[in-house]
């Protein structure tokens, strides 16, 4: 009998069934998402959302109940500040204005950690606090949105491509954090927030690893609101707090544990993405001048299911502790690239027709001729019951695996990573019209 | 208790800070151009009331000090030094507001008026109450200094504000105090159960457009405004339940609720008007004079929302203190295990709180239409963070079981002076909003701080 595992990576699995759900929708509702100009512009909008989550989520893993709501402020006022010096032809290099986001970032962050520590108070107070002082300063510094961002950043937001500087610093970011928690600091960092009292007492040093916390938090913060400036290529004081707002949204969705101790990279990077994908659906309902309010009112009750969801965490991983996070996101996986395939097959070259009709769940259909490669009954028959059987072995391999081992072995790992980079490639190349589709 | 300190050393010191606070007063009584008559018989008033309190604090002081040292006083060293050891955050500060004020006085010749030296003297005067004295008042601490803030506030901006203490100020600024301390209720309930609850100013917009659009549907004015505060305690009610289950998940799950209802209302009343998210109508005379700056109360002057929020505050504060359900929310506060343990229902409880939250929000949104006389979904954006600024400034503890509404009240009153004070200077509201965030960390500092993780283990 497989033992239960820890609820650690169980509370994953919300996150990667959402995410597989939403895919799939808007993949079937809006296929212009799976081109190479759709995940480029995809990575971009959804980038300064990332890099708030993890920003927020280094703190919450610290505990007591930190949670940053300054964040959206904070990275406001570093957009700000950029665009200002900008105006002025005072830091306009790439190098200045790295620094400077850093530093201003790694700063508010350093004081956030000395105000908790020295003066011991909750952090949700010196969050209001910072809060309302950066809301307020950013106001003060630019009336109204406007300005222009450094020259060098105009490339960077147009997101023609997918490898664009964006998903580099997103890259980096994610696999920063992964490194990190190799280190005995992370150790020490989840063991504070789990339980701070059972930490001091075996030995961790608490102050300096919450230092620590908040400085990766700045650091976070200081990049997304680079990639933001990117984005938006000019100032905004006012998106504070929808920014802080959205991201604390973010965070809850991908499993991560306000009380602190619980959550990871991957989770938060999932929320953020749940969320943009939770917007990119609803625009492709033609919803009229009521689109905003339900984008809003369905952020607000995806938060709650999912929150709802976890209280069933404990109950599902008991009954069948045999589905991990990692098989979970392997056969949900493979669904949505099934369903990208059939998609894309679907799809006439050059046509990537969004659906306009109202609360249609399936595509516009299409009138045009088909493509070149039009297989028989047989063939058809025999290609989809050589998949099935593939997949079906693999599969089943895997549920074997992964209820008889505690850990998944490498080689597991590589397979179906390389299976899931295969289908993607397909389905990129395929949807893209311009290069030619491989059945041509 | 006698009422004159044993210590000669501390009579003649009282005598000299009476003697000089009255010289001040009595200077400054005759710069005014005041009747001379008047000028002398306030001082000596003044000197009286100001030698007796500070009689009284030295005899308390002295027999705290001898209760606290019955035998070592031979250990205890007297002078300079110690005076220092003990008062070492006391004295830089002081110092450090007196080489502000020298300097600014020093560099920038308008500043150097007889009011500005006042509010430099109250400031001072501030410090070492909020460090000495307030020492004495163990329960309340917070009170204490928040009341002070809240006296010295009044005291600059009387002298430095032109019609600061007229009656159409004093009104605007209460009746705005009764808006946010009515939204301040439910805050108050639920952070007292140690809890949190962020959909008040979701709730406030919500309620707004919601009545309006009933009262446009043709629905009996006085029916809707009902219906409307119902609703909160039902959303109040879904709040209480989902953070029950997910405990210390409250922030989230009302940012959630906060969400829905927003959109949900949005879309309801947007349905077949072509001005999507407005909302147009004619506000109810009732309603108007309810809120309204101009509004009356069987011919006073006075809105009867003020005199509405001092009854809620009132019945609040004595619930809260003396009957069962009060207690038992202190004690759930307190220690929510053994609380149980003595059999007190900590659903019930829960619940109830953030009902009467819910409850409040849809009040205050409703009584919001009467003010503004037209709808608007951003009309609570402001609430956001200020019920939460209102409680935790007056002392009222976020982990639950310290506090109170009376404390809030005070809370409410000291950021509607600041922000008239602020307004009155001539600062816009970002800039209010920056003083706001810096302020409410050193406040909160004073009395509110937990104890080192040394403490814990």
């Amino acid at each position: 009998m497989a033992e239960v595992r820890s609820p650690q990576s169980t509370y994953m699995l919300i996150p990667i069934l959402l995410l597989s759900i939403l895919l799939s929708i808007a993949v079937i509702r809006g296929p212009a998402i799976v081109t190479l100009e759709g995940l480029g512009s995809a990575i971009t909008v959804a980038a300064p959302l990332c890099l708030a989550t993890y920003a927020l989520m280094s703190v919450a893993i610290a505990g007591r109940g930190t949670v940053d709501l300054a964040v959206g402020p904070l990275l406001a006022f570093i957009n700000v500040i950029i665009v200002s010096l900008n105006e002025l032809d005072l830091v306009t290099s790439p190098l200045g204005v790295f620094v400077l986001a850093l530093a201003i970032g790694i700063a508010y962050q350093v004081v956030f950690a000395l105000v908790i520590i020295i003066v011991r108070v909750q952090p949700i107070i010196v969050a209001l606090s910072g809060f309302l002082a950066l809301s307020g300063i950013n106001r003060v510094i630019m009336q109204r949105p406007g300005g222009t961002a450094p020259e060098w950043m105009s490339t960077w937001g147009s997101g023609s491509t997918i490898f664009s500087p964006i998903l580099l610093l997103l890259v980096i970011a994610t696999g920063g954090w992964l490194l990190f928690t190799l280190s005995p600091f992370y150790k020490h960092l989840r063991m504070m927030g789990y339980d701070e009292r059972a930490a001091f007492t075996s030995g961790v040093r608490g102050n300096l690893v919450r230092v620590g916390a908040h400085v990766i938090s700045g650091i976070f913060v200081a990049l997304a609101a680079i990639c933001y400036t990117a984005l938006i290529a000019s100032g905004d004081p006012t998106q504070g707090t929808t920014i802080s707002l959205t991201a604390v949204t973010a965070v809850v969705l991908g499993g991560i544990s306000l009380a602190g101790g619980r959550g990871n990279v991957l989770g938060a990077l999932l929320g953020a993405i749940n969320l943009f994908l939770i917007g990119y659906v609803l625009a492709t309902f033609n919803f009229g001048s009521v689109q905003a309010f339900v984008t809003q009112m369905s952020y607000g009750l995806i938060l709650i299911a999912s929150l709802l969801l976890t209280l069933l965490v404990p109950v599902v991983g008991r009954h069948i502790s045999f589905i991990t996070p990692f098989s979970a996101f392997m056969v949900l996986g493979v669904v949505v690239v099934a369903i990208m395939l059939t998609v894309g097959i679907s799809m006439p070259e050059g046509a990537l027709p969004v659906a306009t009709t109202n609360y249609d769940l399936l595509p516009t259909p299409w009138t045009a001729e088909i493509a070149d490669f039009v297989p028989t009954p047989l063939q058809k028959v025999m290609m989809v019951a050589l998949a099935v059987f593939t997949l079906g072995t693999i599969m089943m391999r895997v549920v074997v695996v992964e209820a008889s081992a505690r850990r998944f072995g490498v080689f597991g790992h590589a397979l179906v990573a390389g299976m899931l980079f295969l289908g993607l490639a397909v389905v990129a190349l395929y949807s893209l019209p311009s290069s030619g589709g491989l059945l041509k | 208790m006698n009422f004159v300190p044993r210590s000669t050393a501390l009579v003649t010191l009282n005598l000299i800070i009476t003697f000089v606070i009255a010289a001040i007063g009595f200077g400054v009584g005759f710069g005014q151009g005041m009747l001379a008559q008047e000028v002398i018989l306030y001082t000596i008033i003044s000197a009286a009331v100001l030698f007796w309190i500070l009689n009284y604090i030295a005899v308390i002081y002295e027999s705290r000090f001898q209760a606290d040292k019955p035998a070592d006083s031979a250990e205890s060293a007297v002078g300079v030094g110690s005076v220092w050891r003990n008062n070492r955050v006391l004295i830089i500060a002081m110092v450090l507001l007196l080489a502000v004020y020298l300097i600014v006085t020093g560099a920038y010749p308008p500043f150097r008026s007889i009011y500005n030296l006042i509010g430099f003297l109250v400031l001072e005067v501030i410090l070492i109450f909020a460090f000495k004295v307030s020492n004495v008042f163990v329960h309340g601490r917070s009170a204490f200094i928040g009341l002070i803030v809240l006296l010295a506030l009044i005291v600059i901006s009387a002298f430095t504000i032109v019609g600061f203490l007229s009656p159409a100020n004093i009104r605007a600024v209460l009746l705005f105090a009764s808006f946010l301390g009515i939204a301040c209720i439910g805050q108050t309930m639920v952070a007292l159960m140690g809890g949190l609850d962020l959909s008040i100013p979701f709730l406030i917009g919500a309620a707004n457009i919601l009545l309006l659009y009933l009262v446009g549907l043709g629905v009996p004015p006085w029916f809707a405004f009902v219906a409307v505060i119902v609703l909160g305690c039902g959303i109040g009610f879904l709040n209480g339940i989902m953070s029950y289950k997910l405990q210390g998940q409250a922030l989230i799950i009302t940012l959630g609720t906060g969400f829905t209802v927003t959109g949900l209302v949005q879309i309801i009343t947007s349905i077949g008007s072509a001005f999507a998210g407005n909302v147009f109508g004619k506000v109810p005379d009732w309603l108007a004079n309810l809120a309204a700056m101009n509004g009356k109360f069987f011919g006073l002057a006075v809105p009867p929302t003020i005199l509405l929020w001092i009854a809620l505050s009132i019945i609040v504060v004595i619930a809260l203190r003396y009957s069962a359900y009060g207690r038992y929310v202190y004690a759930l506060g307190g220690n929510r295990r053994s609380a149980k343990l003595v059999g007190i229902s900590e659903l019930k409880y829960w619940l109830l709180a953030y009902i009467i939250s819910g409850g409040c929000a849809a009040l205050t949104g409703a009584l919001l239409l009467g003010w503004s006389g037209g709808g608007f979904i951003g009309v609570g954006d402001p609430y956001l963070f200020t019920t939460l600024a209102a409680v935790v400034i007056g002392g009222t503890s976020l982990a639950g079981g310290y506090g109170g509404y009376g404390f809030t009240v005070i809370g409410v009153l000291v950021l509607q002076v600041l922000s008239s004070f602020l307004i009155g200077i001539g600062l816009k509201y970002e800039w209010q909003q920056f003083i706001f965030g810096i302020l409410i960390l050193p406040m909160v500092a004073l009395y509110s701080r937990q104890p080192s993780i040394r403490a814990q283990v």
